[in-house]
């Protein structure tokens, strides 16, 4: 689809979320929560006895971040199909070893896991949300994320190569 | 106007989880459709290769932004009904770089991973079990990075404000910037990457004009408020309204008659230095530098009128547009300034050039009579003869300041400007409690000190029990009474103790604020804990045994006996003796209440100035108020200090209890 028309669509659905939620579109938010639920289910002691997990109560899951993040998968999932562009997959260059791209995914995941819980907000909670309502520190953040990128960028390009 | 499930308090609610999930599906369906599925797609922004995540995120930004101010500046939804993160340098800048880093090392980021897992991809589902992991790495090391977490915290704060611009001069140069940023990136896709597909096509041209062209439309339209933490704004719009319409003012005339007959509601501020403040003031005046005004108002915050002057108009007239946007609706200043006040009231009828009848010549004298000494002719301007000097005004009677309306508390409590203790018993607070309140028993501020039971816990121990409550220093604290005042006044005398001055008592409780249909919950409130300094050297009032024994020895000090009077006169005794302090005189907490429904309220503060005006010779007089435990007593500790400005008022925390059970100690007995 037009990157430019699918953006719009994108906007216009961030604006229903701020008329109709009262706040924008979130996705780290879920993420967090789940790995919340699963240390709760392993250590419910220590879960609900740790200053930042303890804070969201015996059930992490129950908020509307959680739900949000299952209709991004949903609707994720129907366009996908929609398009039969459902392939499984693990996407890497072609010269690249799959334990690197593995690797990398995987480290990249528990820094930005990590990174969206300090900045309380992702690319969608913080940036995207907050750069709608102009907000200063989350326009801030949006500088810091391509600064961070780029900056990293050299180091991990391997993983594309051809 | 649009009520968002946020401005409802609903969002924990299970039509808030449905809605949520719907819009998830259009959020995940549009990111699919970007192509965002696809880990490749999304690095390429990096390597300069395909931008399509630039040229998506910012035509979302605009398309939003665009929205969301036109919706704000037309007043068709309020600030308040929007979530907007507060703003936190240290916080965002680490955390934006951390995430850039992890976003080009795995090409996922939260919402696109959820995408890919959706489109089968290996290394969204390893993204994710990472992400998960990351924020249980978070948690465990929170104690540590917390301190970050809320480094350089600056609020709720707007890029265009910061700026020093408007909404909509800063929106549109935003998306000049976005525009720019499309074309630059099919340029660098052409050169690149031999793409670029959109590059100088007619679909672009016409996109890029068609945002710039509504982003101007903005223009046309007023800023809109945005609330800060302490404080909101209200409409630019209704502020330069009120400019217009010369609501910003109080005339001299309006003003003398105002404090002449009482003051009622009434603060008046002097923003002049303390030097021409000594000099001269308008009787009933408070001193205060213009800086500290946001302070020094705070707990006055629910006057009818609170009027600002200096020696001319500039500076009350920006304070007072200072104080407008930061949510005082009830800040005026005083016409032509001190000056006009000297011209218009206080100069002498025989000195004025134009005719004068009998009722305006009285109406001048009576000023004259009241806000200067009779026969002293008019004191120049101070400006120019600041040693013209009148002996020290009254301070103004406080009224009701203290009492908070529930008006008041709804607005602060949808910015979070505000931390609620609620006094009622634990079984009313969980069936329903204002959102994000607390419920605590005044007990729990009480306990054994030296042998001495019920007495209010040292600083330290306050201090903790505020941290836990998650109350910071610069917080209002709202208290809601339930069926006993002296519970929500006890809990405020442990905040005076703390130095934490900004606090009031919620005018009729719970039973008045549902009444009005305000917001009411069963969930518990999230308060992260904080860490509050204990300052001992902000309990002034509190008074021991000893140095009672030595009022009481050298009549320094009214004592002011509390308790039922049969206790005082020691026809009824459960202490270890009967009877009271030698001299004391009493004066029940019940007849400073009216009770009127479930919740009790004070009586009018004139009645109460009245009755004890009988009783204590002057505002500054020294008194020391006493019940059985110190609990009742704090009720009127809080009436006479809080409500009707008495100055030099002690508390005796041990009280009769401890009074009688001292056999060393004089006891009075009969009337």
């Amino acid at each position: 689809m037009n990157p430019y028309l699918a953006g719009t669509l994108l906007g216009l659905v961030l604006l229903v979320s701020f008329l109709v939620l009262g706040a924008g579109l979130g996705a780290s938010g879920g993420i967090a929560r789940a790995g919340a639920y699963l240390q709760c289910c392993l250590l419910p002691g220590a879960t609900s006895a740790s200053e930042y997990f303890g804070s969201w109560g015996d059930q992490p899951l129950r908020h509307y971040l959680v739900f949000m993040f299952a209709g991004v998968f949903t609707g994720g999932l129907f366009s996908a199909v929609l398009a039969n562009r459902v392939a499984f997959k693990l996407e890497r260059g072609a010269k690249a070893p799959w334990k690197l791209r593995a690797l990398l995914a995987l480290g990249g995941g528990v820094i930005v896991g990590f990174a969206s819980r300090l900045a309380a907000g992702c690319t969608s909670g913080q940036a995207l949300t907050g750069g709608a309502l102009l907000l200063s520190g989350s326009l801030v953040f949006m500088l810091c994320i391509f600064a961070g990128g780029y900056g990293m960028a050299w180091f991990v390009r391997r993983q594309w190569h051809d | 106007m649009i009520k968002t499930m946020f401005g409802l308090d609903a969002l924990g609610s299970g039509q808030a989880f449905l809605l949520a999930f719907l819009i998830g599906c259009g959020f995940g369906f549009a990111l699919e459709r970007a192509g965002f599925g696809s880990s490749r797609r999304l690095a390429g922004i990096f390597y300069f290769r395909d931008m399509a995540v630039l040229k998506v995120m910012f035509s979302a930004m605009i398309v939003a932004m665009i929205g969301m101010c036109c919706f704000l500046s037309m007043g068709w939804v309020a600030a308040d009904q929007i979530y907007m993160m507060p703003t936190i340098y240290g916080a965002q800048i680490a955390g934006g770089l951390l995430f850039g880093i992890g976003f080009v090392m795995s090409a996922w980021c939260p919402g696109t991973a959820a995408v890919g897992l959706a489109s089968g991809k290996l290394d969204a589902l390893i993204f994710l079990a990472g992400a998960g992991l990351g924020a249980i790495i978070f948690n465990a090391v929170y104690p540590v990075v917390k301190g970050l977490e809320t480094l350089g915290d600056a609020g709720i704060r707007v890029a265009w404000q910061d700026l020093g611009m408007s909404q909509g001069s800063f929106a549109f140069l935003f998306t000049c910037i976005a525009v720019a940023c499309f074309w630059g990136a099919e340029l660098i896709e052409r050169k690149v990457a031999r793409t670029g597909a959109y590059l100088g096509t007619p679909f672009l041209r016409a996109f890029s004009l068609a945002l710039l062209v509504l982003a101007g439309g903005l223009w046309l339209l007023p800023s809109p408020s945005i609330s800060a933490p302490g404080a909101a704004a209200p409409f630019e719009q209704a502020l330069l309204g009120d400019v217009a319409a010369g609501e910003d003012h109080v005339e001299p005339e309006e003003l003398a008659d105002a404090i002449m007959q009482g003051g009622r509601g009434l603060v008046v501020v002097d923003i002049r230095t303390p030097g021409e403040f000594a000099a001269f003031h308008i009787r009933g005046a408070m001193n205060a530098d213009i800086t500290e005004l946001p302070a020094v108002l705070a707990p006055y915050a629910g006057a009818d009128r609170i009027v600002l002057y200096s020696n001319g108009m500039t500076h009350p007239a920006q304070a007072r547009d200072s104080l407008a946007r930061m949510g005082y609706r009830n800040v005026y200043f005083l016409t032509d300034g001190l000056q006009g006040f000297f011209e218009r009231c206080l100069k002498p009828a025989s000195l004025r050039g134009e005719p004068l009848g009998p009722a305006e010549v009285e109406r001048i004298n009576a000023w004259r009579a009241f806000f200067a000494a009779p026969g002293t002719p008019v004191p120049p301007p101070p400006a120019t003869s600041p040693a013209a000097a009148l002996p020290p005004a009254p301070s103004a009677p406080r009224t009701e300041a203290m009492l908070l309306e529930t008006s008041r508390l709804a607005g602060d409590l949808a910015r979070g400007a505000v931390k609620i203790i609620d006094t009622r018993p634990q079984p009313e607070y969980n069936t329903a409690h204002i959102p994000g309140s607390v419920c605590l028993s005044p007990e729990s501020v009480r306990g054994v000190v030296a042998g001495v039971s019920s007495m209010l816990m040292p600083v330290d121990v306050l201090a903790r029990r505020a941290g836990l409550m998650g109350i910071r220093p610069e917080d209002i604290v709202a208290i809601v009474p339930g069926e006993r005042m002296h519970d929500a006044t006890l809990i405020g005398i442990a905040l005076d103790r703390l130095g934490h001055a900004r606090w009031g008592i919620l005018e009729g409780g719970i039973e008045k604020w549902a009444a009005e249909n305000r917001p009411l919950t069963a969930a518990l409130p999230v308060l992260p804990e904080t860490r509050y300094p204990a300052d001992g050297t902000a309990d002034t009032f509190t008074v021991d045994y000893r140095r009672v024994l030595e009022i009481v020895n050298a009549k320094s000090a009214l004592i002011l006996d509390v308790r039922p009077r049969e206790y005082w006169s020691g026809e009824k005794s459960d202490e270890a003796r009967a009877g009271h302090i030698p001299g004391a005189v009493n004066r029940p907490i019940d007849e400073d209440i009216a009770v009127a429904g479930e919740t009790p309220r004070f009586k009018p503060v004139e009645e109460l100035a009245k009755a004890y005006a009988w009783i204590i010779p002057s505002k500054d007089a020294p008194v020391v108020v006493h019940c059985r435990t110190g609990h009742q007593a704090s009720q009127t500790v809080f009436v006479l200090r809080r409500l009707l400005g008495y100055t030099n008022v002690r508390w005796y925390d041990g009280g009769w209890s401890e009074w009688s059970a001292r056999p060393e100690l004089p006891v009075e007995k009969g009337t």
